[in-house]
């Protein structure tokens, strides 16, 4: 019996240490950068309930809506190095433990006016 | 995210900026200034000395801090003793519980003035102390008083207090005066362990200049420490007489004698050399799960117990392969020039900024920079197309070329990054002296950057 205990003990660190290994290997790859196909933004976008806008679209509504807010939702120091005149920075990874944690601070950045147009890229 | 909020008229445009940007429509960049930047801010004191509320809290605040010292391993030592100590006294005089705990505040009043000398000699000597925490002589001393308490709670000798101190504690009066000293002499065991953990504490009293402040905090901070000591001297006499407890409680000390272990690798760790600063914490890791977890011996009464064993081994090994497997997996790092001025001078002529790292190995805030920061794929990159990356190692004292750069940047410690713009002036609001994770970082580099753009 204690033999038993003992073999299963080990067959237990195994596969936690297998499971680590794999795991530091898929947090650590080299990951090609992922661009989304344009069918998967239609299903986010499906989805999240919003809707999508073209370039050429955003520069005819950005002409005519000077109350239009936008938000640039990158990393803060990709925001400084160059961002669409106007827009504010609001740093977000595109997780859910993102969106559900920091839903209250982007309220408040969006400044409560639900009707507003606004624009994240 | 917006709609979830009751935002109607939401929109994302998927090209985002990269295409906006080749659109020639109206863009914007705002480099990095002062206030903005996360991270630069070091604690500046602005007065020598704190007056009411914020006093109150302060201490209130050190005091809790104090508690949390329990947690790291430096108390470890000081149980078994305190322990042995008191209840050996409640045994023999058959002590009534006051004086017992008399006896106890004596002890922590012992422990708090040694702490506290710690920092009146802190606040008189100016950054000294810290300086001193971080040399390899101090640091392999401390490591080597943490195996030497390791080795006895695996058993390999009995921790015991010296017989002239026992002697002593036993021939003064009515033996508070012994309860006393014990408290002086353990705190002068407990003081260069916890030193490392109250370093930034340390050079705040350092700064104040205040000795006072400096007996006031660190007299607070053993308090804190201290408490839960008391709480055990006092009732140590009680433990002595609970059943003999078995061989989980050896499984315990093992246990605790590889978290110092653990702990002395951690102070030895930044003064190594490369090959053992990966290698040793996981040969320790690795010799303590498998120590743990399956050679070790000792049963217990509890069905739970080898449960626990197995958990904690597998835990130390996961730890062991995690380190080894993330180092092999780590990417490149930054590519460093080392110092000259004619390559300074031609990335200035290309209009290249200049970042400049004044490094030295034993100072853990740089190692950090190097493990973390320039190993960022995004930091490399961008060092790698944009800047001109130097390096001035001044581990070793004593280079012409390094004592002339210090003063020329005024140099006041490690870690300093200099930024130096395409112009050839140094940026002195983006000047770095504390470690900064990679986004804050790139966040100074695209400050750096977006001036030289500016310039064009």
């Amino acid at each position: 019996m204690p033999n038993m205990k003992k073999s299963s003990s080990v067959l237990l660190a195994l596969t936690a240490v297998i499971i680590t290994v794999f795991s530091v290997w898929f947090v650590n790859r080299p990951a090609p950068l992922e661009e989304g196909t344009w069918d998967d933004v239609l299903a986010e976008a499906e989805t999240g309930g919003y809707s999508l806008i073209t370039t050429e679209e955003l520069a005819d509504l950005y002409q005519r809506d000077s109350d239009l807010l936008l938000v640039d939702t990158r990393q803060e120091w990709e925001y400084r190095t160059g961002h669409i005149k106007g827009a504010r920075n609001f740093s977000m990874e595109p997780t859910w433990w993102e969106r559900w944690t920091r839903a209250d601070e982007l309220d408040e950045f969006l400044g409560g006016d639900k009707d507003q147009t606004i624009v994240f890229y | 995210m917006a709609v979830s909020l009751g935002y109607k008229n939401v929109y994302r445009d998927p090209y985002g900026f990269p295409k906006w940007q080749e659109h020639g429509l109206p863009i914007d960049s705002s480099p990095a200034g002062p206030g903005t930047t996360t991270g630069t801010a070091s604690v500046t004191p602005d007065s020598r000395s704190l007056q009411g509320w914020a006093m109150v809290w302060t201490l209130l605040g050190i005091f809790a801090g104090g508690l949390a010292l329990n947690l790291t391993p430096c108390v470890y030592p000081m149980i078994p003793i305190t322990v042995s100590f008191f209840g050996g006294r409640a045994d023999r005089e058959k002590t009534s519980q006051i004086r017992l705990i008399a006896h106890g505040l004596c002890y922590l009043m012992g422990l708090a003035v040694t702490n506290s000398t710690l920092g009146v000699i802190a606040a008189l000597t100016g950054g000294l102390m810290g300086g001193m925490l971080q040399n390899p002589i101090v640091l392999a001393a401390v490591a080597g008083v943490l195996v030497i308490f390791a080795t006895s709670l695996f058993g390999l000798w009995e921790l015991r207090l010296p017989g002239a101190l026992t002697r002593m504690a036993g021939k003064s009066y009515s033996g508070y005066f012994g309860s006393l000293f014990m408290g002086l002499t353990l705190g002068v065991v407990a003081a260069p362990c916890i030193g490392p953990f109250v370093l930034g504490l340390l050079t705040w009293v350092a700064g104040m200049g205040n000795p006072w402040l400096g007996f006031l905090v660190f007299f607070t901070l053993s308090i804190g420490l201290g408490l839960p000591l008391f709480v055990l001297a006092i009732f140590s006499g009680q433990l002595q007489r609970l059943p003999r407890a078995g061989g989980w409680m050896n499984w315990v000390r093992m246990l605790m004698g590889w978290v110092l272990v653990g702990m002395a690798v951690y102070f030895i760790r930044p003064v190594l050399p490369d090959v053992f600063r990966v290698g040793l914490p996981v040969a320790v890791a690795l010799a303590a799960g498998l120590h743990l977890g399956w050679l070790d011996k000792n049963q217990a009464g509890s069905r739970a117990f080898p449960w626990l064993k197995t958990i904690v081994g597998t835990a130390c090994l996961v730890m062991a392969t995690f380190w080894i497997t993330s180092w092999a997996m780590k990417g490149p790092g930054v590519d460093w020039h080392s110092y000259s001025e004619q390559i300074i001078s031609e990335s200035i002529s290309r209009d290249k900024p200049v970042i400049i790292d004044f490094y030295a190995d034993w100072c853990t805030p740089c190692r950090e920079f190097e493990e973390v920061t320039f190993h960022h794929p995004e930091v490399v990159r961008q060092a790698e197309d944009d800047f001109t990356m130097i390096k001035v190692d001044v581990t070793r004292a004593g280079n012409p070329l390094h004592e002339r750069l210090l003063s020329k940047y005024d140099i006041k410690g490690v870690p300093t990054i200099v930024f130096i713009g395409p112009d050839g002036k140094e940026r002195k609001d983006l000047r770095l002296v504390d470690f900064l994770p990679p986004e804050a970082f790139l966040s100074h580099m695209a400050g750096l950057k977006s001036a030289s753009s500016q310039k064009q």
